[in-house]
């Protein structure tokens, strides 16, 4: 089956349009969706790219980056390419922001991967996740999906914390947008903001490097751009629409909706899902993906892809960045993937008695205190050979 | 009813009135096109600063937490919590964001909270109805002529219960730090929006002896969505009622002078005809324009019962037509409110359950606008019973004009079968009578139909996402201006139509054919000796 590539501002909208419509519906389009500010492509391309990913961001988030006081300076900012460099110094006030959702996008994976073999182990170095993200593997789909659908959370939540000075209400856009603003009747959404937002940042990237069609580089490009925006429209997706009646004595002769962001929790439990049935492609001779098995159905946009097999993550490979499964607690009853036997790849594993004093029977005080029992049981832990 | 313009008037001339009407009804759906959404929301992250000694704060009215305190928190780190009391918490949520000032065209803001509970850790699964006690103080501020801002000054302050539901999906396996599903929670509504900034202060206090709070899970962030009308939207609203008051004053001056210049005096339908149109004009009144000047908390209530009375007397004129065209009356004796008192009362019954409603919610947000009816038990029942009772009454009411309508089109079906015995000019008159009630039928059912489709596709049409930038057509604004623009084209026309007609009853029936057809009647047939006519009819029609 053929996939289709266009990039007119056309077929974005329909797609745009169709956001929380039937998923099945959307045509599999890969789209290289131009965003709002130019980006000198040919001057970005003879620039080396070897500076990590801004990915990195979120780990070196921390308290002093919290709140708007002290905004960081584009120059310190780790892994941004050139043209993710300029947009840092368009929208210096979204940095803050963008780190934050880099952040609760790696404390996300963390936690969604914890018990399979690849723990999404992060790395003290410049690609956080290790040489693994290079392979274009189910996990860098996800972890590219996650990052982005953390960026777009992050700011749409930061638009409406009143940190940031352009957002989908505020007086500063572009003159053509003077006429939207009449009393505010033209304020867009937050959500639709953070997408388009993180739609430039992320996807600025990919697209500044231009390689050949059809080889491997390009095909992981447009894989990249693919589960990019896969995670911003998560954030949709798992959206709710609210309404309000607010016309006489409150009946619904006047009715006002609005889009409710979901808990960065959520979206991180779709997206796994969307890991679990993420899809294989291959990058044809003319430049587009294409299915490998062409008896599964058509990924959608909002469905992950990859290129290639995930590597092997049972043993430890420097070359691969698989650190191996030596050492991490299993559980012995699950037959699923956290059991000792999926989990330790066969190896066995080790059983340790020990005592653990635990916290039981809380009960939560609002706002800030949790009284507990404390209660102490032994029990076995199991560590892979 | 004497002959109407209706009657009498050509079809040349109908028409082209008709067709003034619907060019003005396409102007008014026009007119929708400019305007932006009735309303819009903007959904506030509050922000959460730490009050260090909150028992001096509680009394003091002058201590104001802004978004720039000196110490604030995010309440989904643990460890920023630790040694934190839940009085010490207050949510500081500054209206409007994004260096944005409200305008006083925005008219009302309704504030919605949004709490978002997660689930933790070796925690009982909450009771899924929890009830809050919310402590919220409201300041205002407005800007300075240099662009600053004064101090916050006081504006409102009540601690208010209110219930949020919340449910748990038991699916998940890893509970820790997963959400609850909550409802929302309105807090306040504002009748008006005289000031530039306001500021929200809201304390969640914890008391176990007094049950406040004592259900409420870890919250991690606090939203308030914010509704406000759109300026824009209420400048062409205004406009729209500037424009139609005075044409409708000019309009029933006209049919009063036209009433008075018969001798005789008024009939019931002329008075039902000049009332409905003065309810009208009070509801045109643009006393919107007041509101840029002065504070009016009042002006939700008062276009409730502006819109409210002109609503009763639309019902009732309905009632009151079709009783005045049932062909046969009983009595000798009519013209007089008192025939319909029964289905007069239906309406009233209704109307002052919702008033009083209405009333009970938005009178008493006027002192406090974090007031709402629904919170106590007590308030609920005495709320739904008015609610219900108004419901009833509604019912009733239609069965009552569903009856009369059908009442008139049985005698007018056997009418209609006799016609062709009557002489010509009591045909004519009756022909004027079935004409009459048919055409005011046609255009009622017309305009109500527009009426319930436009708001079921505004609803249907809100409720979805949108997220096409191409599509600038606000469906929900053209319908508001199209539908008000309906009922004052309607009013007018009815006005107009339904006037005493000045125009001479030929003596002689036989000479109007042509094309100015006219309605002719027996010049000395007065209506009070309806009756005896019909009786000489049915009397005739069994000789025959």
């Amino acid at each position: 089956m053929r996939l289709k590539c266009t990039s007119t501002s056309k077929t974005k909208s329909s797609i745009v349009r169709r956001f929380n419509g039937t998923m099945a519906a959307l045509p599999f389009v890969f789209c290289i969706l131009v965003g709002g500010i130019s980006i000198n492509i040919a001057e970005a391309a003879r620039r080396q790219q070897t500076n990590g990913t801004w990915m990195r961001m979120g780990m070196l988030f921390d308290d002093n980056m919290q709140n708007d006081q002290g905004l960081p300076s584009c120059k310190a900012l780790p892994g941004l390419s050139p043209g993710q460099r300029r947009l840092c110094q368009l929208y210096i006030d979204h940095m803050n922001a963008v780190a934050f959702g880099a952040k609760h996008a790696l404390t996300e994976c963390k936690h969604q991967f914890h018990n399979r073999r690849w723990n999404c182990s992060i790395l003290d170095d410049i690609n956080v996740f290790g040489p693994v993200i290079f392979i274009a593997s189910r996990e860098a789909a996800f972890a590219h999906a996650l990052a982005s659908a953390g960026v777009s959370h992050a700011i749409s939540r930061a638009c409406r914390d009143g940190q940031l000075s352009s957002c989908g209400c505020s007086r500063m856009g572009r003159p053509k947008d003077l006429k939207k603003d009449w009393v505010w009747g033209g304020c867009g959404d937050n959500l639709e903001y953070g997408y388009k937002f993180t739609q430039s940042f992320v996807d600025v990237r990919e697209k500044e490097r231009k390689f050949k069609r059809g080889t491997r580089e390009q095909g992981r490009v447009l894989m990249n751009l693919h589960n990019n925006e896969a995670g911003r429209r998560a954030i949709i997706k798992k959206s709710k629409v609210t309404c309000k009646c607010h016309g006489v004595s409150g009946s619904c002769s006047l009715i006002t909706c609005w889009q409710q962001l979901a808990t960065f929790r959520e979206v991180g439990d779709y997206l796994r899902d969307k890991y679990d049935g993420a899809t294989e492609v291959r990058v044809n001779r003319r430049g587009r993906l294409q299915l490998r098995d062409p008896r599964v159905t058509i990924p959608t946009a909002y469905d992950l892809v990859y290129l290639e097999d995930s590597p092997n993550y049972c043993v430890k490979d420097d070359i691969t960045g698989s650190l191996g499964t030596q050492g991490r607690v299993c559980n012995r009853t699950s037959p699923d993937i956290d059991g000792c036997n999926l989990l330790c790849c066969g190896r066995g594993y080790n059983t340790l008695k020990s005592v653990i004093k635990e916290r039981c029977q809380c009960k939560f005080k609002w706002c800030c205190q949790v009284e507990c029992k404390t209660c102490v049981r032994t029990t076995d832990v199991h560590t892979c050979k | 009813m004497p002959g109407t313009i209706l009657e009498n008037l050509s079809g040349k001339k109908l028409s082209i009135l008709i067709s003034v009407f619907l060019i003005c009804q396409l102007a008014c759906f026009l007119l929708g096109l400019i305007a932006p959404s009735p309303a819009t929301t903007q959904t506030i992250l509050a922000t959460v600063c730490v009050d260090e000694n909150p028992l001096s704060s509680r009394s003091a009215t002058d201590k104001w937490f802004t978004r720039q305190c000196s110490k604030s928190i995010q309440l989904s780190d643990p460890k920023a919590t630790i040694g934190l009391d839940a009085n010490n918490l207050v949510f500081v949520t500054e209206m409007p964001l994004l260096n944005l000032d409200y305008s006083r065209w925005q008219q009302n803001l309704v504030g919605i909270l949004q709490i978002d509970m997660v689930y933790q850790n070796e925690q009982k699964i909450l009771n899924p109805m929890i009830e809050l006690t919310l402590d919220s103080r409201l300041a205002f501020s407005d800007k300075t002529p240099n662009g600053g801002k004064t101090p916050w000054k006081y504006y409102s302050h009540a601690e208010e219960k209110r219930y949020m539901n919340c449910i748990f999906e038991e699916r998940v396996e890893e509970k820790h730090g997963y959400p609850y599903n909550c409802t929302m929670v309105a807090l306040f509504e504002l009748g008006s929006l005289f000031h530039d900034y306001y500021l929200l202060n809201l304390r969640m206090p914890y008391n176990y002896t007094t049950k406040k709070n004592i259900d409420l899970g870890k919250v991690e962030d606090v939203y308030l969505h914010t509704i406000y009308m759109n300026g824009g939207f209420t400048k062409v609203w205004v406009s729209l009622k500037t424009v139609f008051f005075p044409i409708l004053l000019s309009i029933m001056t006209w049919f009063w002078h036209r009433v008075h210049k018969l001798n005789r005096k008024p009939v019931l339908l002329e008075y039902m005809l000049i009332s409905l149109g003065c309810t009208l004009a009070f509801l045109n009144l643009p006393i919107e324009f007041l509101s840029l000047t002065f504070e009016m908390p009042y002006m939700l209530l008062l276009s409730d019962i502006r819109q409210g009375i002109f609503y009763a007397m639309l019902l009732s004129f309905w009632l009151i037509f079709a009783g005045e065209h049932m062909l046969i009356q009983e009595h000798a004796e009519r013209n007089t409110l008192k025939r319909y008192w029964k289905h007069l009362s239906t309406i009233a019954v209704g109307c002052l359950c919702l008033l009083i409603f209405d009333l009970c919610e938005r009178g008493v947000q006027l002192v406090n606008p974090f007031y709402s009816i629904w919170v106590t038990p007590v308030g609920t029942n005495l709320a739904l019973a008015f609610i219900i009772l108004a419901g009833i009454s509604a019912g009733l009411y239609f069965l009552f004009l569903c009856y009369m309508i059908w009442r008139v089109f049985k005698n007018i079906s056997i009418k209609r079968s006799v016609l062709p015995s009557m002489s010509q000019a009591r045909r004519l008159h009756y022909e004027g009578i079935i004409y009459r009630f048919n055409f005011l039928m046609l255009t009622t059912l017309i305009c109500a139909a527009v009426t319930i489709i436009s708001f079921i596709l505004s609803q249907v049409d809100e409720g979805q996402d949108k997220w096409d930038e191409t599509m600038d057509l606000e469906l929900s604004s053209i319908i508001h201006t199209g539908v008000y623009g309906m009922w004052n084209i309607y009013i007018c026309a009815m006005l107009i139509l339904y006037a005493p007609s000045h125009k001479q009853w030929p003596l002689d029936p036989n000479c109007s054919d042509g094309e100015e057809v006219e309605f002719s009647r027996i010049p000395n047939e007065s209506a009070s000796n309806e009756i005896s006519a019909l009786t000489s009819l049915s009397a005739k029609t069994s000789i025959d």
